[in-house]
């Protein structure tokens, strides 16, 4: 999987599995916990990769970890600025547009797919999708990282609109440890965040309580 | 703030690709190198021969094992020591006893040291093109009950010799057993000939000194002195990180 | 008056970079660095934290520096283990506290470890892994203790216990098997000093002494060579050259001070 992203030698990658969900009111990011290098060696096993980008919306990470934490903290930055200028939180299009042009202006020198999703005044819950390459998609719900190609067939199911919090959640929940299991590259802990009008709401699954599914 | 102080700096040069032909599927490589490090010093009437015991995987930074010899008793008066490869040290042993034990059986004797040697040649000569990653020394005494110490490249040039240390650590041994054994440079000294304790202690500090600078050479230090008397080996530290 | 002296405007110089590139392909090899084959560890305990590093630089497989210091003071109240290439890991870590020190000097504050953390990560990331150093950063501040490591691509993670450096395999099983939250500090000392240990047995890589900082609010204790885990073995011979071993094949003198004749001095 990481040669696919196209990672220099010795560079640390998010070999990732990355979830988001949009549900009435709100949205619900989750996402492994491993970093590895070389494909072997895991450099951190309880990684945060579910990452403060203003204070309703936040960006999961996959890639190189090196390029997607430079582009996040860049993204942080252009969105303090924004709340000053603008006097009120940004909205998450223009999170997702800031981390689409980074992504697309350098995509020669930068391997990162990146989730973009939190809330705003004006759109609600929203999820927006940067994959390598640049582009720019809004979805109802989204997923990347390596761990990805188990998922989609079960989100395309699993998902409908308008499900409540404590479904989507499970969802969530249930994608990433389905993930983790079929994933070399994906494990440890499950992260998860509640992004709604009333803040983030953290969840923490240990390793030894993540759901154990299938054979 | 400047957007362009947090971006890769267009680097121009690219290390990796510029300097290397195009990238191709890993070609055939069927070596490793387990260094370490063997040396043998020849005296009057006796052989020592000393090797450290570590094996690593070579090239990274990994121990196989603290204790693997490295030296082998072909017969009472010789022994045969190798660094390099180890599994084509293995097969270069099993050969050699083997051409050993049908030279039994035709001659009803052991083989000499000297002929042992040309042996050693021969076998190592018969892989010109694919040779044994082996350096080998031989250490005995000869007919006449003298100590002989005979170098090798991998591929079957030898010659007897006063002194030789050979593998990871060789050329930082070598140097002192010139020094100490030959002794070319040194005037108004006395050029009495080296005791076999003498040559021992010179060995092991030899070791001792190597595996301070060599990162693969140590754990311990084996040492095998041939005498008329037989073959003796004995077991020293050496440091161990 | 328009100057012709080219001033230096600081940082790298690639002047020579097509010439080398031109001997490297007519088969001329490029000096290998000296890297420091390493281990260094870090862990948060009750009061703070503690950095530890072996001592040993290699160059290829040879030992270059068997006392090599990797433990980098930052700001008194930060400290920063390199590893890597050795000179890009001094030069980064010296560069950084320079920084540091200069703009205590501006604010009158103490020097707060995010800081050195975004300094640090953000010129490695411009530098694309090429100024290859892999550090471990702790200290405590305002914000309390806080340990981080930075990798050479410039990624960051920020963890209770971590290594870095070919030893780090060696010296996290140690911390796995043992670590807890809120550690004495004498235990915390005795864990870090393992995991190092763990490194230079091993890790061929690494080797010689531990050195370690404890860092707590107000106060950082450096211990240099705390423990010598594997000391030199003596030499049981005596190589001590007679004077006049080594033959004199001509001799000159010369004098650098001219010798003016006069009286003889008064030694009475």
């Amino acid at each position: 999987m990481e040669t696919e992203l196209g990672l220099k030698p010795g560079e640390i990658g998010l070999g990732t599995t990355l979830v988001a969900v949009g549900f009435d009111g709100g949205v619900i990011i989750g996402a492994d916990s491993r970093t590895s290098m070389g494909g072997a060696y895991v450099v951190n096993r309880v990684t945060d990769k579910l990452t403060y980008v203003s204070d309703r919306i936040y960006c999961c990470r996959s890639g190189s970890a090196a390029d997607t934490q430079a582009v996040a903290n860049l993204v942080t930055y252009y969105l303090q600025l924004y709340a000053i200028q603008h006097g009120e939180e940004p909205p998450v299009r223009v999170a997702a547009a800031l981390f689409q042009e980074l992504c697309y202006k350098n995509k020669e020198m930068l391997s990162a797919g990146i989730i973009c999703a939190g809330w705003d005044k004006y759109a609600g819950g929203s999820v927006y999708g940067i994959p390598i390459g640049g582009s720019l998609h809004k979805l109802p719900y989204a997923t990347a990282g390596s761990g990805s190609t188990y998922l989609y067939g079960y989100l395309d199911t699993a998902f409908r609109p308008n499900m409540t919090k404590e479904e989507t959640i499970e969802l969530v929940k249930t994608a990433i440890a389905l993930a983790i299991g079929r994933d070399g590259s994906s494990g440890g802990c499950i992260r998860l965040a509640v992004i709604t009008e009333d803040g983030v709401e953290r969840h923490f699954i240990p390793g030894d309580q993540v759901p154990v599914l299938g054979i | 703030m400047d957007m362009n102080s947090f971006l890769p700096i267009q680097v121009p040069w690219t290390p990796q690709t510029a300097t290397s032909a195009p990238k191709q599927a890993p070609s055939f490589f069927p070596y490793a190198d387990n260094a370490g490090t063997v040396a043998a010093i020849s005296g009057t009437d006796f052989a020592v021969l000393a090797a450290d015991t570590r094996q690593s995987a070579g090239g990274n930074y990994l121990i196989n094992t603290r204790y693997q010899p490295k030296m082998f008793k072909l017969s009472n008066g010789s022994v045969f020591g190798t660094s390099g490869f180890y599994g084509d040290a293995t097969t270069f042993l099993n050969r050699i006893n083997q051409r050993l034990e049908w030279y039994r059986h035709a001659h009803d004797k052991e083989m000499s040291t000297p002929a042992l040697a040309q042996l050693i040649s021969i076998l190592l000569y018969s892989r010109r093109f694919f040779p044994y990653y082996v350096r080998v020394l031989l250490g005995g005494l000869d007919l006449e009950g003298r100590g002989v110490v005979y170098g090798y490249d991998s591929i079957g040039s030898y010659e007897a010799c006063l002194s030789r240390a050979v593998g990871s650590g060789g050329k930082m041994i070598q140097p002192f057993l010139d020094n100490q054994i030959e002794r070319k440079t040194q005037t108004g000294i006395l050029r009495a000939p080296l005791t076999l304790d003498k040559t021992k202690t010179i060995m092991r500090d030899a070791f001792t000194s190597a595996a301070e600078r060599d990162i693969y050479t140590g754990d311990y230090v084996e040492i095998f002195t041939i005498t008329a008397q037989g073959v003796n080996v004995e077991k020293f530290d050496l440091r161990k990180d | 008056m328009v100057s012709r002296v080219n001033v230096p405007k600081g940082g790298f110089n690639f002047d020579n970079y097509q010439r080398n590139l031109i001997l490297q392909q007519n088969g001329y090899s490029m000096p290998k660095a000296t890297k420091t084959g390493t281990t260094i560890t870090g862990m948060k305990f009750k009061n703070g934290v503690i950095l530890g590093a072996d001592t040993r630089a290699t160059g290829e497989a040879l030992v270059q520096d068997k006392n090599c210091p990797k433990i980098h003071r930052m700001a008194p109240n930060i400290f920063c283990c390199g590893a890597g290439t050795a000179a890009d890991a001094d030069k980064v870590t010296d560069m950084v506290a320079s920084q540091l020190e200069l703009h205590r000097l501006a604010t009158g504050r103490e020097s707060r470890v995010t800081t050195v953390l975004a300094t640090l990560s953000q010129y490695l990331f411009r530098y694309q892994g090429h100024v290859a150093a892999a550090l471990v950063l702790g200290g405590v501040d305002v914000d309390g203790p806080q340990l981080f490591s930075v990798a050479p691509h410039g990624s960051t993670d920020k963890l209770p216990y971590l290594s870095q450096g070919s030893g780090s395999l060696s010296a996290i099983a140690v911390f796995e098997e043992r670590w807890r939250e809120n550690m004495e500090r004498d235990e915390a000392i005795e864990l870090v000093k393992d995991s190092i240990k763990a490194g230079i047995f091993n890790d061929m890589g690494s080797g010689f002494n531990i050195d370690l900082v404890v860092i707590e609010k107000g106060r950082a204790d450096f211990y240099r060579n705390i423990e010598t885990p594997c000391p030199t073995i003596e030499k049981i011979g005596n190589y001590k050259f007679q004077p006049g071993t080594t033959a004199v094949l001509s001799e000159s003198f010369r004098n650098f001070v001219t010798i003016t004749e006069g009286d003889a001095m008064d030694i009475s």
